[in-house]
């Protein structure tokens, strides 16, 4: 069934001679054309109806019945079905479905059911129903800012499933020291390759997953953390493919949030390695909230960090992506909101070198994004202490553009900048105003030598050319 | 000789430089009044404004003359009118339209929008207009005036006509933004524009330690028959405003008065770029982290060191090649 949906699907709505306009896809047509089959691979032999026996509700059993027939559930739950044809086996979807709800409500309340049996039943079944081969996506025309994602078909099981494991873990009788024989490396390898789900709500859901067995699996942490590491380093120097950065960053961060002091260095490494390269990614925006938030939450428990990740960031300052520079420029300013004023020494030159360039960039985004720095109090405290250090690298940017801009509204930003600069330290101020005009003033008597030293050659020129032909200038 | 035909210049401009002194009760009304009252304008007030007004200059690229000339205009008007503070900004920028039209060359005045938007004023560019009008009718169209710019630049010159040689000029440049830095305070207001002159020249040949041209400014002295107890008495002012302008305190800029307009793009960028505490609670991290781990021992990655070491984590672990290990010492030390 699910080959032939493809099929159906490829009988396209509009004839392909309007495809291209001007040798580009037209984004509507792509559109239309995706009516794309939904869910991930399940083999299943077809044609057979599945037949699952009504078992009683557990409300109606007596409680010392109950954990025989919670396995019992469990066990029919590993049934799954195909939501592709939604026209199959519906009664006992619906009853699955409600199965699956009534394992929910039993997990969040009840007390003594679980039994030792019950813990390999239980990832059993949800190994089941979660871990599947993921479909290709359309990796070169989908976009995961403007397109709709996928959604997987079998949500409404999905959904439970998700929902009852994160109950169980939660559950106050868990005992990881019973689960860790069944939630073992293999089973987190393969929730992470699920991350790559295009359903937004199932990696919301595996992030919840994720974060809490990371918190209550102590042996498993180092080996989460090393394959978080091979995800993130096969997607920013192979793949740059993957769904569920994001999601991976926010549990990191709640991780990183807990480091002790002093930090590890295999984290000092995990920051300079894995963090700071994942900006060089074109999806950045996807994840670029999550990613500054790891960022700042390191320097604020090792401010010692704050040099390596500067530099790293204007190492890898984008040159051709302004949407990028203004999103590094917001990263830029969370950081300089924490640092710490020794900090703030060792890299103030280059860093007001490269925001010099991104005052005098003619996006107007990136300048005024640049010149907004000087509306942070705290950035303008730090700098008034070395104003004498800031003010010359950005004096000569700052003027020119006052002139040569092309936009008003960055100049009058630009008068404020200057305003400032002036009240903080006159004596500077004047300084460079007089050696910028002095300098512009010597350009303009080079250039005025150089176009007479051009005529003059024009008038050689002239004067051979007549000569030779013999005629005498008058 | 050059400087004979220097000195009668001189004179003859000194006799009519009283002609465009700013009322002298008028100043002192001004140096009176406080700074919360309503009716009229305080000497911080003026400052302030005039501090703005240079900013501008300095932002157009207008020159000293055209600044100084404000100024004056501005003193000269608010000797003679009482003024409420809040028409004091349209005033202020009256004045140094009004300059700039008489100094700069014509394609080099900005609009008035452009001096009003930069400026972040609320009035409007026709209120500009009449405001000038005002200005210049009560001032009798005296707009070409003697100031203490009009001293130096002839002292400069008188300098220069030394022929006795020097090693180096008088820095005109220097002596017209100190001119510019005492102009910012209302105390020099009252100064005789020959005598403040006079005073910044003579303090910066002490500086220079120029013996020789401190003659020569003593000879200016007496030609003008100026008093020597008035040109200490100025000297010691403008000393002490040399030391304010130039010590390496900054004072901290009053950014709060300025507007910070930015694009509605920017804007959304600005509110959304913070990322607030996350959903997920903090998971500490303890330091028996490792020692749980028996299933370390499936290894799955392939071809890699087992995790089998408890404390692992640290610079041993098998995240990163060896090279990368050396770089992991590097950390430890300096943490």
């Amino acid at each position: 069934m699910g080959g032939s949906s493809r099929a159906m699907s490829s009988a396209a709505t509009t004839p392909p001679s309007v495809d291209k306009v001007d040798g580009f896809s037209r984004k509507s047509v792509r559109k239309a054309k995706q009516k794309r089959s939904q869910s991930s691979s399940q083999f299943r032999s077809q044609g057979k109806p599945i037949e699952l026996t009504p078992l009683p509700l557990l409300k109606d059993v007596p409680a010392p019945e109950q954990p025989e027939l919670f396995l019992k559930k469990l066990q029919q739950c590993c049934t799954v079905f195909d939501f592709m044809d939604t026209l199959s086996d519906l009664k006992m979807k619906e009853y699955k479905r409600s199965t699956l709800n009534e394992l929910v409500d039993y997990v969040t309340v009840s007390r003594g059911y679980l039994t030792e049996q019950a813990y390999p039943e239980v990832v059993k079944m949800v190994s089941y129903n979660i871990f599947r081969t993921l479909p290709p996506s359309d990796s070169n025309e989908f976009d995961p800012e403007e397109d709709e994602p996928t959604l997987e078909a079998s949500w409404p099981h999905l959904q439970l499933v998700y929902e009852f494991f994160i109950r169980f873990l939660e559950s106050q009788e868990f005992q990881p020291s019973i689960a860790k024989k069944y939630i073992d490396q293999k089973f987190v390898l393969q929730l992470l390759e699920l991350f790559d789900s295009e359903d937004p709500r199932e990696r919301d859901y595996l992030k919840t997953v994720l974060h809490r067995i990371y918190g209550k699996f102590l042996g498993l942490r180092a080996f989460i953390r090393k394959q978080i590491n091979n995800i993130f380093l096969r997607f920013v120097y192979e793949t740059e493919h993957f769904n569920g950065v994001a999601e991976l960053l926010e549990i990191l961060g709640s991780i990183i949030n807990g480091f002790a002091l002093p930090l590890k260095a295999e984290h000092k490494q995990f920051l300079v390695k894995v963090l700071i390269p994942l900006h060089t990614v074109r999806s950045l925006s996807l994840f670029h909230a999550q990613l500054a938030y790891c960022i700042v939450q390191f320097l604020e428990k090792d401010p010692a960090l704050t040099e390596p990740v500067i530099r790293g960031l204007l190492k890898f300052w984008p040159k051709t992506c302004s949407q990028k520079e203004v999103m590094y420029l917001g990263e830029l300013e969370e950081i300089l909101d924490v640092i710490e004023p020794t900090q703030f020494v060792k890299i103030q030159e280059p860093l007001f070198r490269q925001i010099s360039r991104c005052v005098s960039s003619p996006h107007f985004q990136v300048a005024e994004r640049a010149l907004y720095y000087w509306n942070n109090e705290y950035i303008m405290s730090l700098i008034e202490e070395n104003s004498s250090v800031i003010l010359p690298i950005m004096f000569a940017s700052l003027y020119r553009i006052s002139k040569e801009h092309w936009n008003p509204a960055i100049v009058a930003l630009v008068y404020n900048v200057l305003k400032a600069f002036m009240e903080m330290n006159s004596t500077l101020f004047d300084e460079l105003t007089a050696t910028y005009k002095s300098d512009r003033q010597r350009e303009k008597k080079k250039e005025k030598e150089r176009e007479e030293l051009w005529k003059k050659l024009e008038d050689l020129e002239l004067k051979r050319g007549l000569r030779s032909d013999g005629i005498i200038p008058t | 000789m050059e400087a004979v035909k220097l000195m009668r210049e001189i004179k003859t401009i000194y006799e009519q430089e009283r002609n465009y002194l700013p009322k002298e009760t008028g100043l002192s009304l001004i140096e009176s009044t406080t700074e919360n009252d309503n009716r009229g304008i305080s000497a911080k007030c003026r400052d302030a404004k005039v501090e703005d007004l240079w900013s501008l200059t300095n932002f157009f690229g207008y020159s000293t003359q055209t600044f100084v000339l404000a100024v004056n205009l501005l003193d000269r008007f608010l000797a003679m009118m009482k003024v409420q503070p809040k028409h004091l900004a349209c005033i202020s920028i009256s004045c140094l339209h009004i300059a700039t039209k008489a100094v700069e060359e014509e394609c080099n005045v900005s609009s008035t929008n452009e001096l009003i938007r930069i400026s972040q004023c609320k009035f409007t560019v026709s209120d500009l207009a009449r405001m000038e009008k005002i200005i210049s009718e009560k001032l009798n169209f005296e707009l070409k005036t003697i100031t203490a710019l009009t001293f130096l630049h002839l002292y400069h010159r008188i300098t220069l006509s030394d022929t006795s040689a020097r090693k180096e000029a008088l820095n005109l440049d220097k002596l017209e933004v100190q001119l510019k830095a005492c102009l910012c305070r209302m105390a020099f207001s009252k100064a005789k524009p020959s005598i403040l002159a006079l005073s910044l020249l003579t303090q910066e040949i002490e500086a220079m330690q120029a013996g020789d041209l401190l003659e020569m400014a003593s000879h200016v002295q007496r030609h003008l028959k100026i008093a020597d107890a008035e040109l200490l008495h100025w000297r010691g002012l403008v000393a002490k405003c040399m030391t304010d302008y130039s010590s390496p305190e900054c004072s901290k800029p009053d950014h709060k008065k300025l507007v910070w307009i930015v694009s509605r793009r920017t804007a959304q960028s600005l509110q959304t770029s913070h990322y607030s505490v996350p959903e997920l609670p903090t998971i500490p991290e303890d330091c028996w982290d490792e020692s749980e781990s028996e299933d370390s021992c499936e290894d799955l990655s392939s071809g890699e060191e087992s995790l089998s070491s408890s404390l692992g984590s640290d610079a041993e672990g098998p995240y990163f090649p060896l090279h990368f290990r050396c770089q992991s010492n590097k950390y430890h030390h300096t943490s």
